[in-house]
């Protein structure tokens, strides 16, 4: 099984890495925010509630999820470009163990979540950002997590709805505002108590809320638990979730 | 006879589609399917688009649970021993499955390798299967670079990479250009001489005719005759002729003259198509008819029975006018 997934994963890291341009187009996202949209919150970051010392210190480590949450969360379409060309199929009839294929591809999506943050927090020092290095170990484990769930809900998405268009609108649905009451763009304490409110449920919160207290060393944070238990449990859900859509769903 | 390699029984596959947002429709895409296919033999499943041959194929590969039935694999329960199933096909889809930016060879090592063989054993068994089906020249491009053909023949070589006793071929030919045709079918003929079985599906008869010792015709999703191309074709009975018309309104008069005369006729626009006994010798008799009935016969055409004849016999249809029905798979 582990072997099957080994195989999966270096297939895939070799395709990756045939067209390193994705890697860097993934990024273009958040360096754009972290060029064109950090900047912008330097006015705010004396404003009463900041939660931080400065903008690039409140902004990066939020960037860092919303990395991991875009990057994993669109994953599925990849899956369904396999479908399409009938790789996935061709994988399916061959005796590779199912859980192989899903852990195998899973591992792909974290796999280039976690590079793209290492060369994000190294594209955010010379903007200012400081960071303790045993929380930033930690934060990679907790990305980690978010990439597996994000990427095994993309992926059973695709398995499920088989259409690009369908995937786009779906993701887009729920992305927005999971993203939005986060607290990644702008402290969720300058929202309405409403917002505040439900932001008190959307585990991106707490898990943007760990990044930074990771980011600065202040790892007594009663966030990190929270988003650590949070998202271990997620991780968990949504794996499962994807294997059995794989066991099931895939025609 | 021993145990055949495939055996299908009562094979059933349904599925539910939604039109829209409109009411669940229940399609019945394979409607109680028999086959027996021994070692050894091509065995082809002819049929029109949508007539359920993907759909029964995949179901015999493992990729689509049946919904009703049963089938064994070479001894083996295609639904409690998946496994033991999947290590004794190849099967090459209709899309064959090369990931585009790897390079052929990439995708046979990673084939190989899931069937179980070490990187070393890989790198070999790739090595042969290269010379042996002449693609060494390309292996080490990507597969997004190849012709359909090129990428036809590496489908095939990834079907056979570990000599499986069963090689499920899914339409292999479709789309293909003649050259490419005539290669893929040498390699089909090549496994036959070494014994390999191979169950292929295609529609189109003269592949059916060229490559299998047996045909299933299937259409709508159930089996409407089974046996060796000659015997399918001696259910036609007679030789077809066709005579071609200026217009419908000869066609019409033309059949009125001959009803009584030949075993069977059918009318399409401005053409006929008539089954006789000895056709080189009733020819010159028709066209005397329709000469002296004043009715100027445009085209003349003598074939001896085809699978295409066979088709319209069994199903009232022409295979290659067949309404193409939504593919269910």
């Amino acid at each position: 099984m582990i072997r099957d997934a080994w195989l999966i994963l270096k297939h895939e890291l070799l395709v990756t890495a045939r067209e390193p341009f994705w890697i860097f187009f993934g990024l273009f996202q958040p360096v754009v925010y972290l060029l064109l949209f950090a900047p912008f919150l330097s006015g705010i970051a004396d404003a009463p509630g900041f939660p931080s010392e400065n903008s690039i210190q409140f902004f990066a480590p939020g960037l860092l999820m919303m990395n991991a949450l875009f990057q994993a969360g669109f994953a599925g379409f990849g899956l369904i470009e396999k479908l399409e060309t009938g790789f996935l199929e061709r994988l399916r009839v061959t005796p590779i163990d199912r859980l192989a294929l899903v852990l195998g591809f899973v591992l792909v999506s974290t796999i280039t979540v976690l590079v793209q943050s290492v060369l994000l927090v190294l594209a955010a020092l010379p903007f200012g950002l400081h960071i303790s290095l045993v929380g930033a170990l930690l934060l990679l484990v907790l990305l980690v997590l978010v990439a597996i769930t994000m990427g095994s809900i993309s992926y059973a998405l695709a398995l499920i709805v088989k259409d690009p268009g369908i995937l786009a609108g779906v993701t887009n649905f729920f992305i927005l505002p999971v993203l939005l009451l986060s607290g990644i763009m702008l402290p969720i304490a300058f929202g309405p108590p409403l917002l505040q409110w439900v932001a008190a449920v959307n585990p991106l919160y707490y898990a943007s809320d760990a990044a930074r207290a990771l980011l600065e060393g202040r790892l007594g944070d009663g966030s990190i638990p929270i988003a650590f238990a949070s998202f271990v449990v997620l991780a968990a859900l949504t794996l499962l979730w994807f294997i059995r859509t794989t066991r099931e769903a895939v025609a | 006879m021993a145990e055949p390699i495939l055996l299908a029984e009562q094979l059933r596959k349904t599925f539910i589609a939604k039109k829209g947002m409109g009411p669940k429709a229940v399609v019945e895409a394979v409607r109680g399917v028999d086959l027996r296919v021994g070692a050894g033999e091509v065995f082809g499943l002819l049929g029109p688009n949508g007539a359920g041959k993907t759909t029964t194929m995949r179901m015999l590969c493992t990729l689509l649970p049946p919904s009703g039935g049963s089938g064994r694999i070479a001894g083996f329960d295609l639904i409690r021993d998946q496994a033991e199933v999947r290590k004794r096909i190849g099967y090459v889809s209709q899309k064959g499955g090369m990931e585009r930016v790897a390079t052929g060879r990439e995708n046979l090592l990673l084939q190989a390798q899931l069937y179980g063989m070490s990187r070393r054993q890989a790198v070999e068994r790739v090595n042969v299967i290269l010379a042996r089906l002449k693609i060494g020249e390309f292996a080490d491009r990507k597969t997004n670079t190849y012709s359909g053909g090129q990428r036809r023949i590496f489908d095939l070589a990834s079907g056979i990479i570990h000599s499986p006793p069963l090689l499920f071929l899914d339409e292999p030919t479709t789309g293909l250009d003649p050259q490419s045709r005539s290669r893929v079918w040498e390699e089909v003929g090549r496994l036959h001489g070494e014994g390999a079985t191979i169950f292929l599906t295609t529609h189109y008869l003269e592949e059916a005719d060229a490559l299998c010792d047996r045909v299933a015709i299937v259409d709508r999703g159930q089996v409407v005759a089974h046996g060796t191309p000659a015997e399918l074709k001696r259910l036609v009975g007679g030789d077809t002729i066709a005579l071609g018309f200026a217009s419908a309104d000869h066609a019409a008069r033309a059949r009125n003259v001959l009803l009584h005369s030949v075993k069977e006729l059918v009318i399409d626009e401005r053409a006929l198509r008539l089954t006789v006994e000895q056709g080189d010798e009733r020819l010159p008799i028709i066209l005397a008819a329709l000469n002296a009935a004043q009715l100027p016969v445009l085209t003349v055409a003598l074939s001896r029975p085809t699978l295409d004849q066979v088709f319209l016999k069994l199903t009232g249809r022409s295979l290659t006018a067949a309404e193409p029905a939504e593919d269910a798979a």
